[in-house]
């Protein structure tokens, strides 16, 4: 039984893709007059529909010394628009047995909720409210930044690991909007007011600064129509273009170490910047395959080397933000086995890395990694708001609709050779292009 | 496809209605006389298998041995008949399989995702590591290296060490106030044999199996035998007492340098199997399950800004039941903090709750439903929390009439009868300023 399976199975790996000719979820694309893009995912599983709106601004649009104010704005849009108190919105929502919610990060700020899909256009009519019509009471802005502060303190610095990824941050975009942190520094968080969260969100909360995504049980003309009637009044606004200052080159081989007596488990950290998929397509897919074969799971080259064969560290990971709008990051983590210092485990995924750059990947693991990302992109079809996350994620970052629709084909382009290059330019150790990370506990020695 | 009967809820009281049921679970039973509970649904081309064997979990953990389940959960889907642990994975990852073993106090269980194309492969495998698991010395040191790495990590998150001791002192003299992922020195005890004879609990009667998506019942009856056919009928389990909450009216104080206190309480709760469950969960929603909206969310997050978050959660373990709320707050606010939860406590328990409170609780736990059947997994997740609970086929429509029957007395009658806010077991972790009477604890209990 077993080995039937096995031939069969080989057989089909060696048969050409066809299914990676066609597209992963079938959606569809509209544009309204005053520049907002729609995209709708039919999904008929359940009478129930996502609905997203996310602006193309973030953290990464603040104004110096105001961090934290696109997280703050995203907060008070709960807190009072056009026909809804304080609280009103989600708390509507709530009552028609629906979830909503919101997130910020550098690049883009989004909101959503999921509900029966025959509420979907009072969600639509309250999302559209709030997109110019935001006005809190001046007390809900005085107790959501008490709230904002106490999210800082327990998401960041009631934990030394969060705490370092603000220096390592820092470090890797020096100079570069990334590296001040989403929720804000707290000192700068303390002053921001309604004038400043005002400014903001006259700025960029506009139709054409906007994406729609619509996932469920809906069709595209619907959808389309009921978004003219309700977003399509709403007038364009004056779009500042998006430009952000650059990070210079990393500056050699910098360090950053934080010794913390909360630390108990050592942690070595490897990161560098990259090309995302908006600044260089072609080398963004190879990265993505690079970070499958040397980052996926139990059977992946850092983890089978460093923590089966070398038993070095009791875990290795790593991660490539490909949909970053600008330098993505590829960072490589790893937590040293007792008995093993930091720098040695450091050494060893800095000799995983150069094998790539000198020897490249076997067309094997090339084709194993492929097949795994197309299968990927078929789960990622068994969901209502995943698509509507990977669809909103990608085009808020410039990618286009044909760049998700199409990614497994694209994948299939990769060849081992743009793999190996991808390593030699970007994570060239020897070029001093990684920041490594040390977060050590508090005592004289790093490890026991 | 998924039939989901959104509409008309107000006329479903009376049986007489044809009813159409909310999801159309059928009870598959196999020639060798197991069942599973089936949602079939052809739209994706993926299966998700689930199952659990009931009353096998970390409780039965012996003291010296403690993290013996979750050492059998990790090391499960490491090697399998003649595939080593490399071989086994590499398998599950060329083919996309996801196959995870898991444990909770109560429970041990599996979850296996599979493409439709790589069905065979998915249930050989499963079959492998159920009738042939190996154990080999080289995981299993590896697994078990990684799980004292997590507890080392797991040092510096307060939240992780405020639920350690309030799962000590809540739960003493039981085996749940032992630590189910392991000591330090535990883990070092554990062999191969101690995971063999774990995997002797297995038997038919306490197993329950789900499936969802691309299936059909004859495929799942044939399936099941080839997984679980050839297990014993019974087998010797020791039996786990039942305990009353421990230590209520009791504060334990774990100073820790950080800008927050961690506040965890847990007073006694109510069985799954009382008549009156379904009229707490409606009342945890109002008090504090719900987030935005519930009455500690309102009266502590928006309009004080003392929290990021304040949640209450029932807590339904097979030896005991709890009720918990789980926040954190600045080190100065901790004593009104305390005060504020106490007040709600009395107030839902004296005064009725709003008629319109009751009906947007009703609204949302009834209607918000089908947004967890949108993916194939959480399906079969669903299914087998029902049956893990001997919960009836049909109890997702007996659930809703329930609810919608309720009335504010019913809350009120419950809240009286189960709600004692100096019945609190109350953690607190951080630098709590202006806090009398707490016990200090200085060594956390059963982590090295």
């Amino acid at each position: 039984m077993l080995r039937y399976i096995y031939i069969l199975l080989i057989a089909l790996a060696f048969a050409p893709p066809a299914f990676a000719q066609e597209k992963v979820f079938n959606a569809e694309y509209f544009t309204l007059e005053n520049g907002m893009e729609i995209v709708v995912v039919p999904n008929n599983r359940a009478p129930v529909v996502t609905h997203m709106v996310w602006y193309r601004v973030g953290a990464a649009d603040e104004p110096p010394g105001k961090s934290g104010i696109a997280h703050f704005l995203e907060h008070l849009m709960f807190k009072g628009s056009l026909g809804f108190g304080p609280g009103e919105f989600s708390k509507t929502i709530r009552a028609l047995g629906g979830n909503d919610n919101a997130f910020t990060s550098q690049d883009f700020t989004a909101y959503f909720q999921s509900i029966a899909s025959k509420h979907l256009e009072l969600v639509m009519r309250m999302e559209a409210g709030r997109m110019r019509g935001l006005n809190p009471p001046l007390k809900e802005v005085d107790s959501e930044r008490k709230v904002i502060l106490e999210e800082r303190s327990q998401r960041t610095d009631n934990n030394p690991r969060a705490k370092f990824a603000e220096p390592m941050a820092a470090s890797l975009f020096v100079n570069h909007p990334y590296g001040t942190p989403i929720i804000g520094w707290a000192h700068e968080m303390e002053g921001l007011t309604w004038d400043d969260a005002k400014t903001f969100y006259d700025k960029y909360y506009g139709p054409n600064n906007a994406i729609l995504v619509v996932a469920g049980d809906v069709t595209g003309e619907d959808v389309f129509e009921l978004a003219k009637k309700v977003y399509g009044p709403i007038p364009k606004i004056n779009l500042p273009e998006r430009t952000w200052i650059t990070s210079p080159p990393l500056p050699g081989s910098a360090k950053v170490k934080m010794e913390d007596e909360g630390v108990k488990q050592p942690l070595v950290q490897l990161a560098t910047r990259a090309p995302s998929a908006r600044q260089s397509k072609q080398e963004s897919l190879a990265l993505e395959v690079l970070e499958d074969i040397l980052g996926n799971g139990p059977t992946s080259r850092l983890y089978k080397s460093i923590v089966v064969e070398q038993k070095l560290a009791s875990q290795a990971s790593l991660y490539y933000t490909g949909n970053n709008w600008d330098d993505a990051q590829f960072q490589i983590f790893a937590t040293p086995l007792p008995g093993t210092t930091a720098d040695q485990v450091k050494d060893a995924l800095k000799a995983e890395i150069q094998k790539v750059i000198d020897n490249g990947v076997t067309n094997e693991e090339l084709r194993d990694a492929k097949s795994r990302m197309q299968d990927a992109a078929i789960y990622a079809r068994d969901s209502l708001t995943g698509p509507a996350m990977i669809i909103g994620r990608a085009l808020i970052s410039g990618s286009d609709l044909d760049d998700i629709e199409y990614w497994p084909r694209d994948i299939q382009t990769v060849t081992a050779k743009q793999v190996q290059k991808v390593a030699s330019a970007y994570l060239d150790p020897n070029k001093n292009q990684f920041i490594t990370g040390y977060l050590l506990p508090k005592e004289k020695e790093s490890v026991e | 496809m998924i039939r989901i009967a959104l509409a008309l809820l107000v006329f479903i009281t009376s049986p007489a209605f044809a009813q159409e049921a909310l999801l159309d679970i059928k009870e598959v039973k196999s020639t060798g006389g197991l069942t599973a509970w089936l949602v079939e649904d052809h739209s994706v081309p993926v299966i998700a298998l689930q199952f659990a064997f009931k009353g096998i979990g970390s409780a039965l953990d012996p003291e010296d041995k403690q993290g013996l389940a979750r050492l059998a959960s990790n090391t499960m889907d490491e090697g399998a008949g003649d595939l080593e642990s490399q071989a086994f994975q590499k398998e599950l990852k060329d083919n996309s399989i996801s196959l995870y073993f898991n444990s909770s106090r109560d429970d041990f269980g599996g979850t296996l995702k599979t493409l439709t194309k790589y069905k065979g492969k998915a249930f050989d495998l499963l079959t492998l590591a159920l009738t042939q698991p190996r154990f080999d010395a080289e995981p299993l040191e590896r697994m078990r290296n990684s799980n004292i790495s997590r507890i080392r990590s797991s040092l510096s998150d307060p939240e992780w060490i405020a639920a350690r001791i309030l799962n000590d002192r809540a739960f003493e003299t039981h085996p749940y106030a032992h630590n189910s992922g392991g000591t330090i020195s535990s883990l070092a005890t554990i062999t191969p044999d101690d995971l063999r004879a774990f995997t002797n609990y297995f038997a038919k009667d306490r197993l329950v199996v789900s499936a969802a998506g691309d299936i059909t019942e004859d495929q799942l009856a044939s399936v099941l035998d080839q997984l679980f056919g050839h297990l014993p009928e019974t087998s010797e389990v020791p039996e786990t007492a039942n305990l009353e909450l421990q230590n209520t009216g009791q504060t334990f104080l774990y100073k820790s340098e950080i800008p927050q206190t961690i506040i965890e309480q847990m007073q006694p709760g109510i069985d799954r199997k009382d008549p009156d469950y379904q009229t707490a969960q409606v009342m945890n929603f109002i008090l504090g399950s719900s987030g935005f909206g519930s009455r500690l969310t309102e009266e502590i997050r928006e309009k004080r800004g003392l929290t990021y978050g304040i949640y209450s959660s029932l807590y339904d373990l097979d030896s005991i039941d709890g009720l918990s709320v789980s926040t954190s707050t600045k080190n100065e606010s901790v004593s009104e903090m305390l005060r504020l939860i106490k007040e709600e406590w009395e107030k839902i328990r004296t005064e009725p709750v709003e008629a319109k409170e009751l009906k947007s609780a009703k609204t949302y736990l009834i209607g918000s439903l089908p947004l967890s059947l949108t993916s194939t997994d959480k399906i079969a997740a669903l299914l087998l929390s029902l049956q893990k609970s001997d919960l009836p086929i049909n109890y997702l429509d007996q659930r809703e009439e329930k609810i919608q029957n309720m009335t504010e007395d019913n809350i009120l009658q419950l809240a009286k009868r189960l709600l004692d806010p100096d019945k609190f077991v109350t953690v607190l972790v951080g630098q709590p300023k202006g806090i009398e009477n707490v016990q200090t604890i200085e060594t956390l209990p059963n982590v090295e």
